[in-house]
């Protein structure tokens, strides 16, 4: 029989967090509320507002209305749902509602009237009372407002106007007043200058920083250079740099004149069987090139490796421009924009989008980066990425790679990581690229947000191989578009430093001092800029919440024994036992120029002269059969990947596998959706719902559990019901990594002695001073007095490092 | 599994065994697996070769062991030295053996074992290709229904008395046109579940609330003389007599009246399918039919306004008048509206299928990829077809108002237009039974032409009536259970088992053309129902996300950009297709954790139970109360 009523469900009532929230406002009921209910940064002021405004709700959010009040403050439009939650005047500022859009986001302002729409500038005049406001945003969001019958008049047309009026299209000048906004009170700045940085991610800032890397990567024959420190020998390169070990620091000054920037071959993982990877700009070729320096040129290039094969990536990968043209065409197509006059039909919308080319240079970059890490998988060579500048596809291939090869990079914490190694402190021109000030329109490329969307491809080919969700690329996304992080403000990590009016003023001598463990004094006390990476500044705690999810496998693999994993690969290219062959990969083929490397060819690379011969073909052939496992993707069965954390995560590149990122280009695409399933939304993946379902089962386990543990008469009973689960979670290989388990397991002595189950207590007796104080950290809270809340969180537990936001969530 | 070894070897023999995507590789790895599993080791070469040299002792004695063989499936001839040309990895030899059900290459000499297996049922056409080439080679093409081609060359036989393996294969591939029965008719696999009591119509017309006051069932069809392509029992309103059924149903195109399909449980707006009138070039009325559309509006209360949907374009429809046809005026339907939803006729869509199958197969250009199928209007047809069902929802849930749906003879296009509407409207069928059913229903007993569209059996391939009008109602629903994830019981392996078995004719579910004809041959005696197989392994099928809803509408998106290619089905031949994560698998291990994780829930809030019991003298107002279990729905 069908029976009961024929609901149709207002979906926000169905979502997890909303319901959550809703039940709690159910308590709020009879006080009276602050019908304004923004809750304002330090120094904010409301300019305008309209009650009775209804929000259109996107699909992921569940489609449908929202109604509330409509603010417009110097620094965002913000809405408020009429049920939200009373601001709590002590917590920490949040830069923006889960509705909210800064103005700088802002792209255009449409005024929807009964008959027209209208573009709103600055200086026009609106001639008609608007009944709609849609606000298309740079990060290719659209927001929809729709004004009701009782929204005073005068209050839509104020706000439509204050918006239009106050939000910048971006241009010089501009942007400080929005920072300003933003982050200028006193309070605001002082609470910043409070706030630590994660200390669970690796900053690369300091020495330490990078020595750690070597260490977790398990690399040897590398060390840390501060010959850079004072940013005198390129100024694009961060302070530290790894070269091999073998290269003393003047032997290595004089390195930087044969790289175009001073940017020399500098190392940046190290694959677990043994393979390095490096990355360098082009070479100077109109150098002299001296006996000695080459001897050194060619240790800077091969680290402790036989083999190095060189990667071309300045010709057949799309320059910025081109990358800039497809996604000026993919955002036009996707935000079907009402205001302008393109409007591409649905029929033509899969043809228009192919023109684009965006998804092309998507699949070129993936390609490159597949071709790098099955070369890696071979073993015991150093792979050099080579671009003119190394400020652009050089850090969209070397991330790529390592999102790929290594399970760490796939964790929020990781990715971080590999964002500060990679692009941050690397050098890639955020600040030109981005183009906030409006002022290069001819850099202005979004290199980042290529890189972002490759990492979805891999995402969404490979969901659960990630701890980080769609949801926080799409955060980071959406955060680029601010220009408020530090992380982004700048080009390079000199002009940051200056910035922060931190150039290290003492001379540090090489190999020296040990920086100081970070959130010491050395802390910038007078940063404006908050790195992106503080998202407690920037999203509540629901939205955080669906930054990860839990990995099926450990995302730590075992420790490695100084990288060597490598043992019964065929070493092909060991027959052919040339030291020093070089070989060029350029358009997927292994070659060997003469002029590779410009000391070898013409009559300076005497030196070498003797050992260059001609590379047999096995070795080529050897190397092509490498590259070849990745074009045919036939090399494994996914059976056996399955279980190889350092099988690499090789995308399909096929025409049809390499896809438009819906969720986030579609978002604006506001479509007459009624209703939609309470649990579903158009692209959120199934895999986020279950987790939310397992982790409500968990809850109510540790509750469950927990309850009878405080029973004092039998104690024992529920800690083996719950070990017995952990190895039954174990077993079964699915939700929960193994790690956990020791974390989980109440022990009857508590106490830093513990240590020695965690994973992370391998390092603690290599690296003394930051490990400890980390280790410290973690037990006050490991073995503190909230333990069941410790087991019921998922997060990146079972690592190295701690779950990221532990320590200020609870 | 353990319920029978039978219902294993079925899974193993079938092409369907692809998990979900990939093609013949990956069942392959599956079979390597299975071995290593079986032999509990980890050296795979070794393993393989002594497997290879099993297979080569096993072929001197044809054996049952290495084909896994049906019951009353018979080896039929076999041939060494046959050369499949693949596509993907080039000329592969190997032995060919043609059973009466299947079509079985095998090849040892690679690593790993090459296997291809297919019901004979897909091949929509055997042909030679060119003459023998100067080496006494033959070649030939075998063309499938399921979006593939393959091509064998063999050596010409030098004693030309004996048949080669492609005559062989070419008499049973097409049972039919050589006076012979189809495999299902000899297929005797006992299971568990008889599928043929999944759709009882009295049964489902009950759940929907029928008979009620306005609404009864007929028996006016109860022996197929009003309408040959109907099912016996009709649900008509209660005001018109049989007697006025039978002049209406000279009125319509194949005597197809317009019966209802769905009422909706609260408004008792509903849901009729019909053929079109036939008003002709002159505008010919029928008193009774404009009598029984007016009392299907009356049956709802809630609104005054019958909307009258023609899934055709408007040019067809008025063309149709020529030939008889035509649709309803506004004159002679007063309060009726007439949409016209513009969706094209069977040869169309047979015509974009062809396309898409040269476009996905057996290459496919990356760099043009998407204006390749854009090209097909594949999507566009897709498209087309869910927002005619969106609208058709819409009226009925937002609009409360009762419509009819039809095109020419009313068993394409509306049964597509129906049943869309219908998993729209109503949870139950978005559960695997109430899928069944509704399939049953919608398709089987209302008369889609299987027999006709597909050409079980039947060696004439360029057949008109031939169009692949099930699979693209099937890539609808796909589609709809990309957009919302957990609202479907079944998982896309349904989906494609479904798919695989509409061609292979091993179960009789989609043989003949109508339920009269149907029961003539006695096909529920004579084969088995695919919902047995089905029904016997649910767990196969389950969607873990699926979360039940009983009364939630799904409206979904249908623009172009919000719809996707079904690459795991039209594409899954190629092997660079694979799929990156084992997602069946995943899926039945989530399955796993979540029944196991809800059994230790149970036990350990019973525990909490018992002890706050024995010690509720401590404390008060246990919290324990609080837990509810966790709903879940496996």
């Amino acid at each position: 029989m069908l029976t009961g009523s024929k609901t149709t469900f207002k979906v926000r009532q169905m979502v997890p967090d909303m319901k959550e929230r809703m039940l709690s406002h159910s308590n709020f009921h009879a006080r009276g509320r602050d019908v304004l209910g923004l809750c304002c940064l330090p120094g904010e002021c409301v300019l305008q507002r309209a009650v009775l405004v209804r929000k259109k709700l996107s699909a992921k959010e569940g489609g449908g209305w929202l109604s509330g009040t409509l603010f417009c403050t110097h620094f965002r439009v913000a809405f408020v749902p009429q049920d939200s939650r009373k601001p709590d005047d002590n917590a920490d500022p949040v830069l923006l509602g889960d509705h909210d859009v800064a103005l700088a986001s802002i792209d255009k302002v449409v005024a929807v009237g009964p008959s027209r729409s209208k573009l709103v500038t600055p200086s026009c005049s609106l001639k008609f009372t608007p009944e709609e406001l849609v606000l298309y945003c740079r990060d290719l969001r659209v927001l929809c407002f729709l004004f009701d019958r009782l929204t005073p008049d005068t209050q839509a047309e104020e706000i439509t106007y204050t918006i239009a009026k106050t939000y910048q299209p971006l241009k010089p000048g501009t942007i400080l007043s929005f920072q300003n906004a933003a982050l200028g009170s006193i309070e605001m700045k002082q609470f910043l200058s409070n706030r630590r940085r994660d200390p669970d991610m690796n900053w690369f800032e300091c020495s330490a920083d990078w020595e750690q890397e070597l260490e977790r990567t398990g690399a040897t024959g590398w060390r840390v250079s501060s010959v850079n420190d004072r940013f005198e020998m390129s100024t694009s390169l961060p302070r530290f740099s790894v070269v091999p070990q073998r290269v003393l620091d003047t032997e290595l000054k004089k390195t930087f004149a044969h790289f175009n920037e001073g940017r020399i071959p500098r190392w940046c993982w190290r694959h677990p069987r043994g393979s390095d990877l490096l990355r360098m700009a082009s070479f100077q070729n109109n150098i002299y090139h001296e006996k000695d320096d080459i001897r050194n040129l060619e240790l800077v290039l091969f680290g402790g490796q036989q083999l190095c094969v060189i990667v071309d990536l300045g010709e057949e990968m799309p320059s910025p421009a081109d990358i800039q043209l497809a996604h000026t065409r993919l955002r036009t197509l996707c935000l079907g924009d009402i205001s302008s006059s393109v409007s591409v039909p649905d029929d033509k919308w899969l043809s228009t989008l192919e023109s684009t080319r965006w998804l092309d240079y998507t699949r070129c970059c993936l390609r490159k980066a597949a071709e790098v890490a099955c070369l890696l998988r071979g073993g015991h060579m150093t792979v050099v990425l080579q671009e003119p500048e190394d400020r652009d596809m050089n850090c969209v291939v070397c991330s790529l790679v390592q999102v790929m090869c290594d399970p760490h990079c796939r964790t929020v914490v990781g990715f971080q990581g590999l964002l500060q190694k990679e692009w941050i402190t690397a050098g890639h021109k955020f600040l030109s690229r981005i183009n906030y000030h409006r002022d290069c329109d001819k850099e202005e490329a979004p290199v980042f947000l290529l890189f972002l969307d490759c990492v979805w491809q891999l995402w969404a080919q490979y969901p659960a191989r990630f701890q980080l969700t769609e949801h926080y690329l799409l955060a980071l996304h959406d955060s680029v578009h601010l220009p408020l992080f530090s992380s982004f403000l700048a080009n390079c990590q000199r002009e940051r430093c200056r910035r922060s009016q931190h150039l290290p003023q003492s001379y540090t001598p090489v190999n020296g001092l040990r920086e100081l463990p970070m959130g010491a004094p050395e802390e910038p006390v007078d940063p404006p800029f908050p790195p992106v990476w503080d998202w407690v500044l920037q999203y509540s705690s629901q939205r955080r919440a669906r930054f990860t999810q839990p990995v099926s496998q450990p995302a730590y693999p075992p420790p490695l024994l100084n990288g060597n994993l490598n043992t019964n690969l065929d070493r092909i290219w060991h027959n052919d036992g040339l030291p020093g062959s070089v070989f060029l990969l350029s358009r997927s083929s292994f070659s060997c120029p003469s002029n590779l490397l410009p000391w070898r060819s013409g009559n300076s690379g005497s030196y070498w002269k003797s050992h260059r011969r001609a590379p047999s073909s096995e070795g080529l052939s050897g190397l092509e059969r490498l590259i070849r496992a990745c074009s045919l993707s036939e090399t494994s069965d996914s059976t056996t990947t399955l279980h190889d954390p350092y099988e690499p995560l090789l995308p399909l590149l096929f025409g049809p596998c390499v896809r438009v990122w819906r969720g986030c280009y579609l978002r604006g695409a506001l479509h007459a959706q009624a209703f939609s399933h309470p649990m579903s939304s158009c692209s959120q993946h199934p895999l986020e719902q279950l987790a939310w379902e397992v982790q409500q089962l968990r809850d109510k386990l540790a509750q469950a559990s927990v309850r009878p543990h405080q029973n004092q008469s039998k104690r024992q009973e529920p800690q083996r019901l719950e070990s017995n689960l952990n190895q039954n979670a174990n077993n079964g290989t699915f939700l929960f990594s193994s790690s956990r388990t020791s974390q989980q397991q109440p022990s009857p002595g508590r106490g830093p002695a513990q240590s020695s189950i965690l994973p992370r207590a391998q390092r603690t007796a290599s690296d003394p001073p930051r490990a400890s104080q980390k280790n410290n950290g973690k037990h006050t809270f490991l073995f503190g007095h909230q333990e069941p809340q410790s087991v019921s969180r998922y997060g990146p537990s079972p690592s190295a490092k701690l779950p990221k936001h532990k320590g200020n969530s609870h | 599994m353990e319920e029978s070894g039978s219902v294993e070897s079925l899974c193993s023999s079938t092409t369907t065994r692809s998990d979900l995507s990939s093609g013949t590789r990956r069942s392959d790895a599956e079979l390597r697996v299975r071995t290593k599993l079986q032999h509990n080791t980890l050296h795979s070469v070794p393993k393989t070769a002594t497997k290879g040299k099993a297979f080569e002792k096993v072929y001197k004695d044809p054996s049952k062991e290495v084909l896994p063989l049906l019951p009353e499936e018979i080896i039929q001839d076999a041939a060494k030295d046959v050369t499949y040309i693949c596509p993907f990895i080039g000329p592969i030899r190997g032995t060919l053996t043609v059973t009466n059900y299947r079509l079985f290459f095998r090849c040892t000499d690679r690593e790993p074992v090459f296997v291809l297996d297919l019901p004979l049922g897909v091949l929509s056409r055997v042909e030679k290709i060119g003459a023998a080439t100067s080496r006494g080679d033959v070649s030939y093409g075998l063309v499938c229904k399921d979006v593939r081609n393959l091509r064998f060359v063999h050596k010409e036989l030098e004693d030309s008395l004996k048949k080669s393996v492609f005559e062989v294969l070419m008499k049973f591939a097409f049972p039919v046109s050589n006076n012979m029965s189809l495999f299902a008719f000899e297929y005797k696999q006992v299971f568990p579940v008889n599928g043929w009591k999944v759709y009882d119509p009295l049964a489902e017309y009950k759940r929907q609330g029928l008979p009620n006051e306005s609404w009864r069932i007929s028996k006016v069809n109860d022996h197929y003389e009003l309408c040959d392509s109907y099912p016996a029992a009709l649900v008509v309103p209660v005001t018109i007599t049989d007697e006025e059924l039978r002049r209406v149903s000279s009125f319509r195109a194949k005597g197809r009246i317009p019966v209802l399909s769905w009422i909706h449980p609260e408004s008792q707006a509903t849901v009729v399918r019909s053929s079109q009138p036939m008003v002709g070039q002159n505008g010919r009325r029928c008193k009774e039919d404009e009598k029984l559309l007016q009392a299907i509006m009356d049956a709802n209360a809630q609104s005054h306004k019958l909307f009258i949907f023609d899934a055709r374009p408007t040019v067809n429809a008025a063309a149709n008048k020529m030939k008889g046809g035509g649709y309803e005026s506004e004159d002679a339907y007063q309060n009726a509206e007439l949409v016209f939803l513009d969706i094209h006729n069977i040869h169309v869509m047979r015509e974009s299928l062809r396309k898409l199958k040269e476009v996905v197969y057996p290459n496919i250009e990356d760099s043009h990829w998407l204006s390749n199928l854009e090209s097909t209007h594949w999507l566009e047809h897709i498209k087309l077809i869910l927002a005619g069902a969106l609208r058709i929802a819409d009226k009925v849930e937002s609009g409360k108002t009762s419509v009819v749906v039809h095109c020419s003879d009313g068993w394409d296009r509306t049964a597509q237009l129906t049943s869309l509407a219908l998993i729209m409207l109503d949870s139950h069928y978005r559960t695997i039974r109430g899928f069944q059913i509704l399939l049953e229903k919608e398709w089987l007993s209302f008369g889609h032409r299987f027999q006709l569209r597909l050409g079980h059996g039947d060696k004439n391939h360029t057949d008109a009536d031939r169009s692949p009008i099930f699979l693209q109602f099937i890539d609808c629903v796909w589609q709809m259970t990309r957009q919302f994830p957990a609202a479907f019981e079944f998982n896309e392996y349904f989906l494609i088992t479904i798919l695989d078995h509409l061609y292979s004719c091993l179960f009789g579910t989609f043989l003949c053309n109508s339920e009269q004809q149907r029961l003539k041959e006695e096909v529920p005696k004579r084969t088995v129902s695919l919902w047995s197989f089905v029904n016997s392994q649910l767990e196969e099928f389950v969607n873990p996300l699926y979360v039940h809803y009983p009364s939630h509408v799904l409206f979904p998106t249908v623009g172009i950009r919000h719809l996707q290619l079904w690459v795991s089905y039209y594409i899954r031949w190629n092997p660079r297709m694979r799929p990156q994560e084992p997602v069946h698998q995943r899926y039945k291990e989530l399955l796993a954790k979540r029944a196991e994780l809800q059994k230790r829930v149970e036990e350990l809030q019973r525990e909490a139970a018992n002890r706050t019991a024995s010690s509720s003298s401590e404390r008060t107002g246990s919290p324990t109360l609080s837990i509810t279990p966790v709903q879940t729905f496996v």
